[in-house]
Order: C-alpha cells, then sequence, then structure tokens
C-alpha cells in the first residue's frame, strides 16, 4: 500500500470517528432525564421502583410526585407519558407538579409513566428528540420520545404478543405498549414489570380516581373522548356534560370489555379506583402529516391535515388553525377538572380540593410554558 | 279573498304545530335504550338525571322490558367498542331495535330520538341506526353538527314530525325539561 493509500484510509477513518463521536453524543443526550421543578406544596418525591423493587436501577424507574395535604379526602392518580409521542399527557402533568396547591385529599403524579420510551423515538418516523417551549425563565426543551419502551431495556419483540393473564394475542410490538401491558407481572417483561408497579401503587395508595392522560393521530375516532370503565360511566357522563358547559366538547366512550391490558380496562377490573383516559388531536401522530419536526409538536399546524379538512372526504378531528400543545395541555387540565368535580358529586366525603391550577383559557391566553418554570 | 284564507289557514297550522311541539309532554314511565351502543346512551341518563326526571336505561332493552313503558326514548349511534363491550354484533344489534321500534308502534308508545353524538355518530356505521330511529319517532332532538348535512332535518320534514337542533348536548336539558 502506498502512503497515498495509507493517508487516505487514515484520513477517511478519523472522519468516521469524529462521525461516531458526535453520533454517539447526540445518542446518549437522549438519556439525560427532562428536569421538573416541583410545586413548594410538594410532600414527597418517590419513585415507581418502591412498588416493584425489580425496577430500580432500569429505564423502567420513574419519578412519582405526592401531594398529600394530610385532610380527608379522595386519591387522585395522574399518569402522563404513558406514550412519550404524545407530549400533552406529559406536559399536563408536568404543569400540575409544578403548580399544583392541595387542601384536601391527595394527588399523586407521574408525568413519565413509561420512562424507557423517552430515551428514543419510533423509528422510521422521523420524529424529533426534543421540543421547545417558552417559559417565563427562556427556552425550556423536553424529550419527545417513543409510543413504547426502548428496545434497548426490552429486546427482541415476540411475533405475537400474548397479554398476560388473559392470552389476548396482539402485535408483538405491543409486548413494549406500557398501556397494553397491565395488569403486568412482578417479574414479567420489561414493560409488564412497569405495569405491575403502577397497578400495586393504586393498590397500596387506595387510589380512587385515576386519569391516564394520552394522544392520538386526528384521523383516530376517540379524539377529543374520555374513556370510562363502565363502573366511572356517570362520572365521565356528568364530567362530559360540565365540560360542555365550558364549550368544550368530547365524546364519551367506553372501555371496551374485552380489549384487555389497558389502564381503564385492568385499573377498573382490578381495583377500586375508577379509571379514566382523555385523548387530544395531536398531528404528528397521524398519517397524513407532513414535515415532522418540533414545531408541528408545539403548534400542532399541519397544512396536509388542513388540505384533508378542506376536501372533506375523511373522518378527522382537527381545526383548521391547528391544535397547538396549549390547547391540547388546557383541554387535558380541564378534562380532570371535570372528571374531579363530578367524581366529587358522586362521592362528597372523597372530594379533593386543590388550587393554583390555571383555566382553559388561561393557558390558551398566556400559552402553556408560562405556567412551567 | 282566497289568499287571506291561505295566510290564516297557514298561521293557524304554524300555531297549531308549534303549541303542539311546546305543550306536548311525553308520558312516563320513560325507558331509555340505545340503537348502535354508543356511550351516548349515559350521556341521555345524566340529562334525565339533571332535570330530576326518573328514566330507566337499558342499552340493550327488549321487547319485554317495554311492559308498562310509556315512553322510549331512543339514542342512536354506532360504537364498535360498544358493540364489543355488548357482546353482539352490529347485525344483531340492528335487528334487537327493530324488534323494540315495532314492539313499541304496537303499544302506541311515544318514540323520542335524542341524537347527542354529533358528527362521530354520523357516516356509514352510524347511519342505517339513526336512519330507523328517526324514521320511526315522534320528536328528534339532534345536536347541530349531526346534521350538517340535513340528514334528520330532511327525515323531520318529510314526515312532518318535529325536530329540535340544538348547538351542544348541554342545550337539550331545556329542550328535555318542556318534552318530559
Amino acid at each position: 500500500m502506498s502512503l497515498n493509500h495509507r493517508f487516505r484510509a487514515g484520513l477517511f477513518l478519523f472522519i468516521v470517528l469524529i462521525i461516531c463521536f458526535i453520533s454517539g453524543k447526540e445518542f446518549r443526550r437522549m438519556t439525560i432525564p427532562d428536569k421538573i421543578y416541583p410545586s413548594k406544596e410538594i410532600t414527597k418525591i418517590s419513585e415507581l421502583a418502591q412498588f416493584n423493587p425489580n425496577l430500580k436501577g432500569t429505564n423502567g424507574n420513574t419519578a412519582v410526585y405526592y401531594f398529600d395535604s394530610g385532610k380527608p379526602g379522595g386519591t387522585l392518580l395522574l399518569l402522563g407519558g404513558t406514550h412519550p409521542n404524545e407530549p400533552a399527557g406529559f406536559i399536563s402533568a408536568v404543569l400540575l407538579v409544578e403548580n399544583l396547591h392541595i387542601s384536601a385529599g391527595k394527588i399523586i403524579v407521574i408525568p413519565q409513566a413509561c420512562y424507557s420510551g423517552f430515551t428514543c423515538t419510533d423509528p422510521l418516523e422521523g420524529c424529533p428528540e426534543f421540543f421547545t417551549l417558552k417559559t417565563k425563565s427562556g427556552e425550556r426543551n423536553f424529550r419527545f420520545g417513543s409510543r413504547v419502551s426502548n428496545p434497548l431495556d426490552q429486546w427482541p419483540d415476540p411475533l405475537v404478543y400474548s397479554h398476560y393473564p388473559s392470552g389476548q394475542e396482539l402485535s408483538g410490538i405491543e409486548t413494549r405498549n406500557l398501556n397494553r401491558s397491565y395488569p403486568g407481572r412482578l417479574n414479567g417483561s420489561f414493560t409488564e414489570r412497569v405495569g405491575y408497579a403502577i397497578m400495586q401503587l393504586i393498590k397500596n395508595e387506595k387510589v380512587d380516581i385515576a386519569v391516564d392522560l394520552h394522544e392520538a393521530a386526528p384521523e383516530v375516532q376517540i379524539i377529543n373522548a374520555i374513556i370510562c370503565h363502565e363502573k366511572g360511566k356517570d362520572i365521565a357522563a356528568s364530567a362530559v356534560l360540565g365540560l360542555e358547559f365550558e364549550n368544550l366538547q368530547y365524546a364519551l366512550e367506553m372501555s371496551p370489555q374485552n380489549f384487555r391490558g389497558l389502564s381503564h380496562r385492568e385499573w377498573g377490573d382490578s381495583t377500586a379506583a375508577y379509571p379514566f383516559l382523555m385523548e387530544t388531536s395531536n398531528p404528528i401522530q397521524g398519517r397524513l402529516r407532513g414535515k415532522t419536526s418540533s414545531d408541528l409538536v408545539v403548534s400542532g399546524n399541519d397544512p396536509y391535515y388542513r388540505e384533508a379538512i378542506k376536501i372533506g372526504k375523511f373522518r378527522i378531528t382537527y381545526l383548521a388553525e391547528g391544535e397547538p400543545i396549549k390547547l391540547r395541555v388546557g383541554r387535558h387540565i380541564e378534562g380532570i377538572k371535570a372528571l374531579l368535580d363530578a367524581f366529587a358529586e358522586n362521592f362528597p366525603e372523597k372530594k379533593i380540593v386543590y388550587g393554583n391550577i390555571p383555566a382553559y383559557q388561561e393557558i390558551l391566553d398566556k400559552g402553556v410554558g408560562f405556567y412551567l418554570h | 279573498m282566497k289568499s287571506f284564507i291561505k295566510f290564516i289557514t297557514c298561521l293557524l297550522i304554524i300555531f297549531l304545530v308549534g303549541f303542539t311541539f311546546v305543550v306536548t309532554k311525553y308520558e312516563k314511565p320513560i325507558l331509555i335504550s340505545s340503537a348502535g351502543q354508543s356511550a351516548d346512551v349515559t350521556l341521555a341518563g345524566t340529562l334525565f338525571k339533571k332535570i330530576k326526571v326518573d328514566v330507566t336505561v337499558l342499552p340493550l332493552a327488549k321487547k319485554s322490558d317495554l311492559n308498562g313503558v310509556k315512553t322510549l326514548v331512543v339514542v342512536p349511534g354506532f360504537s364498535s367498542k360498544g358493540l364489543g363491550a355488548a357482546g353482539i354484533s352490529r347485525e344483531q344489534e340492528f335487528d334487537r331495535i327493530k324488534d323494540l321500534i315495532a314492539a313499541a308502534k304496537s303499544k302506541n308508545m311515544k318514540i323520542v330520538m335524542l341524537h347527542l353524538g354529533g358528527v362521530a355518530r354520523r357516516g356509514n356505521q352510524s347511519d342505517d341506526f339513526n336512519q330507523m330511529v328517526a324514521n320511526a319517532s315522534d320528536v328528534m332532538v339532534v345536536v347541530k353538527t349531526g346534521d350538517t348535512d340535513q340528514f334528520f332535518t330532511n327525515i323531520a320534514n318529510k314526515r312532518k314530525v318535529h325536530i329540535k337542533v340544538i348547538d351542544k348536548i348541554a342545550d337539550a336539558i331545556p329542550v328535555m325539561q318542556e318534552l318530559f
């Protein structure tokens, strides 16, 4: 080999090393946890591993925030980030953690329920790793993750996922979907262990009402819906009517009894809690979307969905002016309030009294970042 | 003179129609059932609670459940989740509601349709149920987004039955207070 060839080979290797270094650094950046700055009224920050020690030291472990008034009342569990590519759920939970005051009952918040899913993005979707919100003290980045746990934490996927204990069969990737894992198993798969810990939390903390925050593509039929277990249908119906008085339209959907593994089914069947799941319209998850960027996460404004509305051939739930994150978070926050009001109507002795949470219109007017630290 | 008589006749008809709508009180006991198993039937039950009228809510009501009932309220709207939860097929649901309406008609029972789900309860899957119930009802209460194409209004006009189109579900409360 001539000197010239050796030089070229060395140069090529050097360039490859630099590329590997930069991309490796970028890759590692995804494992840096999002910073959350709890409200002064927080009473305890714990971790999910206390409900399943198998999660200790793994990406299945995640922070659990407690707001305990010490006074009688019910207990609410709020989950964000079950699907880390549905950011309105995550940000709504963060907004609560950073602002909440409580004077009766207890509120427990898990903003990143599937923490592992926050350490990667879905392959072949071109999704951003982060999105940015403007707060009073400057710009703040948040992770945009994957719908399911990171394959580095649970691999390989089976061809067919068999849900425990029902034996219901779903496509293999669903084995890493937290919202198909319930009731989970102490020593099950990585994701089943997370599901098990959440079930144990609900039981041990005697949770009365549990809300799982989600988003979905505009073409999905359950957009802007509250999905409830049959035992909570009166509470959900009352909440839907309450929201109507605020000019917020929600559909009411029942949890299918034969679709296993979902929070609104398994939490309701196996615990005393009344579970609810809420969805907002998020174009970055949709098949019709155009440029997939962090701007789309925040603005929710996509030209192809606008076009789809104009054509009128699709049944989609999408506002022509876009579905910005402030609107989606505002809907979730107002939905939680309506569910708590309806729950208190049915169980006055378990009323949860809380404060310092902005109203829907305030979030729309000032933006969600205004309420984040 | 002829036009004057026509004018008076029209006024009289409008007055009578309006009067009938305002004063017709649908008798109790009331049974509420679904047509398509959407959860809107639960919303209908909650609306009756709000106006403090006792009702029986049976999403899967059969003709035997009509004994003693004076008014049947049907809430149409297809939900695959609802049908799945009920463990029945779309065809079985269609047959059930067809039988229920036929039985109610044979007993001269009044039928009230509440279409609460708006656009979400329209389209291919829902419209068979919507049409069947609309064609049998004595009065329809419809959330506006479910009637942007005048689907229900056209049926109401053709059958000369009353329809009340409301902006949102909560607006059904004063209408139901008038009806029940």
